[in-house]
């Protein structure tokens, strides 16, 4: 029962929930957009003391980044089944939010790693916006654990109804969005920003 | 027209912008003219009648649009045009190292240093006339803006940033300026004072400045030298050829010799540096220079060493 | 379909959905006409505080010299005055307006997030309220609607006032995008059969590009107080120099939401203007078309042109004229829309109700806003002109002589829809000439101010000349401005106490809001009319003559 993409496109057009979701996505877009131009201008000016290259470890962060990222494919299978009205979307919620919580995990670990090293909000520039950027991105990922941690209860409890106009596939969209977040600032901070 | 400076230019940078603007406010004029002309027309001439009935419709004059949103990309690309013409004129690229005054912007004075002839002053620039100056600017603290409508365009002064600008006088006079970047609560008493003298004025008042006044000994005047010393004043304040050196306020070298205290606040006179020293929070609130409580006679004997630098 | 009358009789027993009016039923309401009031409420309580707050500082600035108050109050007085008339008085006026009538305009039932709207609404109210009480914890805000750093950085600024500011707009701003999405969302996908999108009001069609803007800009300052915050609190470097950190880069932050946010501030009006004027000219709009396209080149210019409020800083001449030339193309499609609202008259029969004065009105001040406008994007104008009182003549024109002046064209307009009442014309007239007097009186002289050299922002000021005269006019001007508010109110509680009833359509207009009750029932609309057309009581009225037989 799959829907070509035109008819998804129009069918968009009457979904009220999927078009918040997508103009909600829009406007953190924005923010995040700012957060990473301060970012990027800020290690264009290369301040005094710790920066991206000394202190961070792109392999490290790697490996957590690729957890997040798979984490959308654990999201996506769980929609579709959902959407489908198949087995499963407990399943691949339960993952979608292991792996979500495996890279807050990696995330805290390197906070407290640069904390020992004395890099700090206030240490300098590097510090203030990496924080700022990470920060503020890990608040989001959190919030999504929030969310499908209410879906996968829900899901549970079998209570998942509606194919169509479901909250999992808005959450599942606010989720890619949070990833594909993570992919520019793991290629803005400890891609480029590390050279 | 000098009630309106930016309409009295002295400076071939302020004519340029004058010049500009007289064209500008002519069309803008002419357009408000046209737009109030036609709306006074309609609401005359088409006012409901009381026996009307509805009027037949009217939808559009696609010609009609096309025309006027051709008009306004004329009229503005034109002005466009000199505008960008003007920008040259009035702000022409500045040189490095090439600073013949150096301003620094502090809440809420001006600290004025002629790198090149080595003064050292503060809140009244002096300029000789038919001379080019730029003037580089620093800020001690905040955001400030230098400006002097008959001279030259406003500049801002930003900490970490060091913008430059032109100015020049054609005719010696006054010329009245002021902060015009909000920068906290004496923003409003940030005021500036440009002096462009002849060439022999001006070296009269650069062999002045660059003099070092003896200090006093004798009398109210030699009392009140002590105490600058002796109380906290040397902490903010330089008096060359003394043991002050401090950078904090003004250079009090010749303070006698300005028109004006606290930056434009008060006009120099003996009863009004009294005042400054009695109460410098009632004269200018908020400002950083403390009041130190002076019994009377300390005062007296301060104004009387502070008359003596000229 | 001509014999389908505009209000029939109801199929049912409709006894359960009467509304209730206790003050419970209004704070814990989620329906969207409710809401729209309270916005408005909202709106009419901060607007008396800002009117007030100028009140003082003109009283200060009333002669040179002058010690009414000490300058950390005038500071605090002018920052709150920018920032409650901004946020608190114009952009709940146009999204309450918005909310209240948009369902109405495209034949819904409430929006498409009613309990989001709510949400709305309160965060909006919340924040308000969360910025006045700095007033009990140290002091209001002192360092200037736009707060520059670093004078809003912690070693300038150690009260929390900043703190209160940042705060307060953070929770104004989620709400604003919050409603921004729910308009977006109501237009696309609960518009009456029939209603194309090319057949909205202007009014709908305005507010639904604007929410555009609102859900773009918004987030850039909520990104900008994210950093101020994290400066102040955990010494953060982002705009403090010492570290590097760039006081250029808040600016750039600011006015990419500040740009657009005052085209949020004044696209709303242009709605107003583009339903009155047609209505009392009897004429449709001229060039619906051009109206509604030149609508969205604005919308997506106004991303493009902040820094034109930054020409002072010394970016460069290519920046400058990079901006400069976006700020010119701008003014293009707003003055075609002067042009389009003017030939809207041209062959009509205008009635000069009091909404058609301000209407009228607005069409002259706003001319005269923009053009000072244009004036600031020629560069070197700009160099002497900008943070001079030839700003504060700017704003005001556009934001009081346009926004507040459509503001009233619409409340004269839609007041008897949402009260079911008719407010005085006599006093609307009172209150049309003490208004137009009062605000020329006061800003008219303030070009004249700013060319004479005085800066804005400044507690007090020499005297020089001309300025202590010219200051004195502007604040006769503003007494008068304030008294002509008297007006405005004397008729709305006049209007409740003896206006006449307005029926459905007391304007003859053409609009789907108007195809039903006044007040409108909770429901809305018992049936909605056809719509064949962006007029369709026009259309049901004139079936000779419908729009679409007679717009080629």
């Amino acid at each position: 029962m799959t829907e070509t993409l035109a008819a998804q496109g129009e069918d968009l057009l009457h979904d009220k929930t999927r078009l918040a979701i997508l103009l909600f996505i829009a406007s953190e877009a924005i923010f995040f957009a700012c957060l990473i131009a301060a970012y990027v201008r800020y290690a264009s000016a290369s301040p005094l003391g710790p920066n991206a290259k000394s202190v961070l470890d792109p392999m490290k962060t790697g490996f957590y980044t690729a957890c997040l990222l798979s984490s959308s494919i654990t999201i996506y299978f769980a929609e579709r089944a959902q959407r489908l009205r198949q087995a499963g979307v407990s399943r691949w919620l339960a993952g979608t939010m292991f792996l979500g919580a495996v890279f807050l995990y990696g995330e805290m670990q390197e906070y407290r790693k640069l904390l020992d090293e004395n890099v700090t909000v206030s240490r300098n520039l590097f510090g203030s916006t990496y924080y700022t950027l990470t920060g503020f991105h890990a608040l989001h990922v959190t919030v999504g654990l929030v969310l499908l941690g209410t879906m996968l209860v829900i899901s549970l409890r079998r209570k998942m109804r509606k194919p169509q106009h479901s909250a999992l596939t808005c959450i599942s969209y606010y989720w890619h969005f949070v990833d594909a977040v993570w992919v520019a600032v793991f290629s803005v901070v400890y891609l480029w920003s590390t050279q | 027209m000098d009630s309106y400076p930016v309409f009295a230019p002295h400076s071939e940078y302020a004519r340029s912008i004058a010049s500009l603007s007289y064209g500008v406010l002519w069309t803008a004029l002419g357009i408000f003219l046209l737009v109030a002309g036609l709306v006074t027309y309609a609401t005359y001439k088409f006012k409901a009648r009381p026996e009307e009935k509805t009027p037949k419709p009217v939808y559009g004059n696609t010609k009609l649009e096309i025309a006027y949103t051709l008009g306004f990309v004329l009229i503005l690309g034109t002005i466009s045009v000199f505008s960008i013409r003007a920008m040259e004129a009035s702000d022409p690229p500045t040189a490095r190292e090439a600073d013949n005054l150096l301003i620094v912007a502090h809440q809420w004075w001006w600290e004025v240093r002629y790198p090149g002839l080595g003064i050292v002053t503060a809140n009244e620039i002096h300029i000789p006339i038919h001379q080019d100056e730029q003037l580089g600017f620093r800020s001690a603290d905040v955001i400030h803006d230098f400006w002097v409508p008959e001279l030259g365009r406003k500049m801002d002064i930003i900490p970490g940033i060091e913008n430059k600008s032109w100015i020049a006088a054609d005719n010696a006079g006054t010329y009245f300026g002021a902060c015009a970047e909000y920068c906290g609560q004496e923003h409003a008493w940030m005021r500036i004072r440009v002096v462009a003298q002849t060439p022999g004025a001006f070296a009269e008042w650069e062999k002045e400045q660059l003099a070092v006044p003896a200090t006093p000994t004798e009398g109210e005047a030699g009392e009140g030298a002590k105490y600058f010393q002796e109380l906290s004043c040397a902490s903010c304040h330089t008096i060359r050829g003394t043991a002050a050196e401090a950078r904090i306020g003004p250079d009090l070298t010749h303070v006698a010799s300005r028109e004006t205290l606290a930056a434009g606040r008060l006009d120099n006179t003996p009863a009004n540096l009294a005042k400054w020293l009695l109460e410098p929070d009632l004269v200018k609130p908020g400002c950083h220079m403390p009041n130190l409580h002076l019994p009377r006679q300390q005062q007296d004997a301060l104004v009387a060493y502070l008359e003596t630098l000229r | 379909m001509s014999e389908i009358s505009v209000l029939p009789l109801p199929m049912r027993e409709l006894a359960e959905f009467e509304e209730k009016g206790t003050i419970l039923s209004w704070l814990s309401s989620c329906d969207h006409k409710q809401i729209g009031i309270l916005y408005l409420l909202t709106a009419v309580f901060f607007f008396i505080v800002g009117g007030c707050e100028a009140l003082f500082m003109r009283i200060q600035l009333a002669v040179p010299n002058n010690h009414f108050m000490k300058p950390e109050t005038y500071d605090q007085l002018f920052t709150m005055h920018g920032t409650t008339m901004i946020f608190l008085v114009i952009v709940p006026s146009l999204l309450g307006l918005s909310m209240y009538l948009v369902p109405l305009m495209i034949g819904a039932r409430d929006v498409a997030f009613p309990r989001l709207n709510a949400l709305g609404f309160w965060l909006l109210l919340f924040g308000g309220l969360f910025l006045y009480t700095s007033i009990f914890f140290g002091n209001a805000p002192d360092m200037g609607w736009f707060s520059y750093a670093p004078l809003s950085e912690k070693p300038y600024s150690s009260l929390p006032g900043v703190d209160f500011w940042a705060l307060g707009l953070f929770a104004i701003g989620i709400g604003t995008v919050a409603s921004g999405i729910n308009i977006i969302v109501t237009i696309l996908t609960l518009r009456a059969p029939g209603m194309k999108m090319k057949r909205l009001p202007l009014f709908a069609w305005m507010t639904f590009v604007n929410s555009f803007l609102i859900v773009f800009a918004l987030p850039a300052l909520n990104a900008a107080l994210a950093m101020l915050l994290i400066d102040r609190g955990l010494h953060a470097r982002f705009f403090t120099p010492d570290a590097g950190g760039s006081p250029i880069m808040w600016q750039h932050f600011f006015w990419s939401f500040g740009h657009p946010e005052v085209y949020i501030m004044v696209l709303p009006a242009f709605g107003i203007i583009s339903e009155v004027v047609p209505v009392f000219s009897r004429q449709p709009i001229f060039g619906y078309g051009f109206v509604a396209a030149s609508t969205v080149a604005i919308a997506l210019l106004s991303f493009a042109v902040w820094a034109h409020h930054m020409f002072a800083v010394g970016l460069g001449h290519s920046m400058d004229i990079f901006f400069a030339l976006g700020s010119m193309l701008i003014a293009v499609p707003t003055g075609i829309k002067v042009f389009n609202w003017v030939f809207t008259m041209w062959h009509g029969a205008i009635r000069y109700t009091t909404a058609m004065k301000f209407a009228t009105a607005f069409l002259i001040e706003f001319t005269i806003g923009g053009l000072s406008g244009v004036i600031f994007a020629v560069v070197p104008m700009d160099w002497q002109l900008t943070d001079t009182y030839v700003i504060v003549a700017h704003i005001h024109y556009v934001l009081f002589g346009g926004t507040m002046f459509a503001l009233f064209a619409g409340t004269y307009y839609w007041w008897p829809k949402m009260t079911g009442r008719m407010l005085s014309e006599r006093l609307g007239t009172w209150h049309f000439w003490t208004t137009v007097i009062g605000f020329n009186a006061t800003f008219f002289v303030q070009h004249m101010l700013g060319f004479a050299g005085m800066t804005r922002r400044v507690w007090s000021y020499p005297d020089l000349p001309q300025w202590g005269l010219l200051n004195m006019i502007s604040t006769a001007g503003a007494f008068v401005l304030a008294g002509s508010t008297v007006f405005l109110f004397w008729n709305m509680l006049w209007s409740k106490a003896h206006g006449k009833a307005a029926g459905s359509n007391p304007w003859e207009a053409w609009t789907l809001e108007w195809a039903t009750s006044s007040p409108p029932p909770l429901y809305n609309f018992a049936q909605v009319p056809p719509v064949k057309g962006p007029r369709p009581l026009w259309d049901l009225h004139h079936p000779e003559q419908q729009d679409r037989y007679l717009n080629k």
